[in-house]
């Protein structure tokens, strides 16, 4: 399990789905969270993706997942 | 000249064709200088999209990390774009380009012709082993507290899983999709649009639902393939007779009948059952939805062109490309609806966020009529869910004009003669909502009064108007631009 820690979620063992190469040389990388599915790249602003300074309204409760209503039930 | 542009709108069968065009026309720029994707791209888009008139389409290609790849935004993103996609000159006015679509109805037959697949540029490439999107999408976060990287102007291609060879049963339709790691993506849907149909009829009966999403499209499929039309007409039959021109098609790897010359198509199947956390996505009315548990896609294959141009949108709070690319067309619609009760109706403005705010010009036939023809406009089919703010002017009031609307408002509307319609039906998405899909509706009647309404009418100054000032203001407008060259 990866020390990835979501910004968005708080949860580790976050996903590398991909990296941003110029020249062989690695540019940036893209994370995806397998708990609340937020992906993100690591070059994006402080403000988007840094822990503590990402804004709470857009958090995810890991905890209380029954939240989060489903669509398209029959 | 004008001809010209016509024979050339016809001839577009590409987003290449269309972007060639519009830079002939100086209406599309490639952006060369390295850009970051967060939040340049973002900032660039939405710095284009004050100019609702004349912002060109954007071709990003060099984004660093992405080395080689493309992507444009802004392909639909001012009146200038739409003006020369139907064929007719910058500077074309709003009210001109209403008249332009609302006058196609029922004007010329669909002509749709097969390509083979080997023969179709769609599948110059083709990936059908070690899948990841990241390979092919230069993605980017559109909005800065989106979910994730989505793809904002996608036109998604199924068949009835009940009714797979039912050509006209296909639904094209554009839905937001979310990543979800190499080769998976969600998809949002409500269970009235097309898609939510297919995909609640799949999980019922166990059936697939493959689909094929296509990305760097014909410019007119996207302007023609939102508006809602009956279930069981074809998208694509009706935007060729809308542009007046032929679609190629040919199929996709799955069985799916796609746009022979599309940029890019992913291939993909229903997990059946299976909801992921979607969202927030920054949507139209300039508000973030929720986060939603979705149903997810898995990817089978990817075809695309050589040195394909991954296409997008930007959208949220507006004026953004989202509304120049659909605000016609929500428009026309409602604006035929009501002219076969009220011939009395002008023309219709519901360009502002899909329509929550509609303008409706109309000649009043006896005292108070402005009203019943507002009450009708609630009731058509993009009504009953959208037009929350209606405001009726006069017939010799362009409602494209807002300058002319803020007239009529400042001097027609008293306010104890508006209508606010308590707890009707709203659009789950409308931020001002007390709950999502219930809020009040509001009709203010900005016409002019008539007998036997008791307040004595002013004496109205009547200014020129009709085509012979809108062809001396363009003239006066080539005469400047003339004079600086
Ligand atoms: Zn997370």
């Amino acid at each position: 399990m990866s020390k990835t820690v979501c910004p968005r979620c708080a949860t580790g063992g976050a996903l590398d789905d991909y990296q941003g190469k110029e020249g062989g040389k690695v540019v940036w990388t893209i994370h995806r969270c397998p708990t609340c599915c937020f992906s993100w790249r690591d070059s994006e602003p402080a403000s988007a993706i840094g822990i503590g300074t990402r804004s709470a309204d857009f958090a995810v409760d890991a905890a209380n997942f029954d939240r989060y209503v489903k669509i398209l039930q029959q | 000249m004008m001809q010209d542009l016509a024979k050339r709108s016809r001839s577009i069968t590409s987003l290449r064709d269309f972007l060639e065009l519009l830079g002939d026309a100086g209406q599309a720029i490639t952006w060369s200088e390295r850009v970051m994707p967060e939040p340049d791209v973002r900032n660039i888009a939405v710095a284009a999209s004050r100019d609702a008139n004349g912002a060109p389409a954007i071709v990003f290609d060099n984004i660093a990390g992405y080395p080689g790849k493309r992507t444009a935004v802004g392909v639909h993103g001012s009146w200038d774009n739409i003006a020369l996609l139907l064929g007719r000159p910058k500077g074309t006015t709003i009210r001109e380009l209403f008249f332009e679509i609302a006058g196609r109805w029922g004007d010329a037959a669909a002509q749709i012709s097969t390509v083979p697949e080997g023969q179709a540029p769609v599948h110059e490439c083709r990936i059908e082993s070690g899948i990841n999107l990241y390979d092919v999408l230069p993605v980017y976060r559109i909005n800065e507290f989106d979910g994730g990287f989505y793809l904002g102007k996608a036109s998604v291609a199924s068949r009835d899983p009940e009714d797979p060879d039912n050509f006209g049963k296909q639904n094209v339709g554009i839905y937001r999709l979310q990543l979800q790691g190499p080769d998976s993506f969600t998809l949002m849907t409500i269970p009235s649009h097309d898609m939510g149909k297919q995909i609640m009829a799949a999980e019922r009966t166990g059936l697939p639902l493959k689909i094929a999403v296509m990305l760097g499209n014909h410019p007119g499929l996207a302007v023609f393939a939102a508006t809602p039309i009956g279930y069981e007409e074809s998208e694509y039959s009706y935007a060729s007779a809308m542009m007046g021109a032929p679609i190629r098609l040919t199929r996709s790897g799955n069985g799916i009948d796609i746009l022979a010359d599309s940029e890019i198509v992913i291939e993909a199947e229903m997990q059946l059952g299976e909801r992921v956390l979607e969202g927030p996505f920054g949507e139209f009315p300039g508000s973030y939805s929720g986060v939603r548990k979705a149903p997810i896609f898995k990817v089978t294959a990817i075809s695309h062109r050589k040195n394909p141009i991954f296409e997008n949108i930007y959208i949220g709070r507006g004026w953004t490309e989202h509304d120049t690319l659909i605000g016609l067309h929500t428009s026309a619609p409602i604006y035929a609806q009501l002219r076969q009760n009220f011939p009395e109706v002008t023309a219709v403005n519901a360009l502002y966020q899909h329509g929550l705010t509609g303008i409706i010009s109309v000649k009043n036939r006896m005292a108070g009529f402005a009203k019943t023809v507002a009450l009708r406009a609630l009731s058509t089919p993009h009504g009953v869910m959208y037009l929350k703010n209606l405001i009726m002017v006069d017939a010799d009031v362009d409602p494209f004009d807002l300058n002319q609307v803020m007239w009529a408002l400042s001097t027609r509307t008293r306010a104890d003669d508006i209508i606010v319609l308590p707890n009707m039906p709203a659009v789950p998405i409308d931020p001002s909502a007390v709950v999502p899909g219930k809020g009040h509706r509001l009709i203010i009647d900005a016409t002019s009064y008539l007998p036997p309404d008791p307040v004595g009418e002013a004496h109205l100054v009547t200014p020129p108007t009709g085509p012979d000032i809108d062809e001396l203001s363009k003239k006066i407008r080539a005469m400047q631009l003339g004079a600086v060259q």
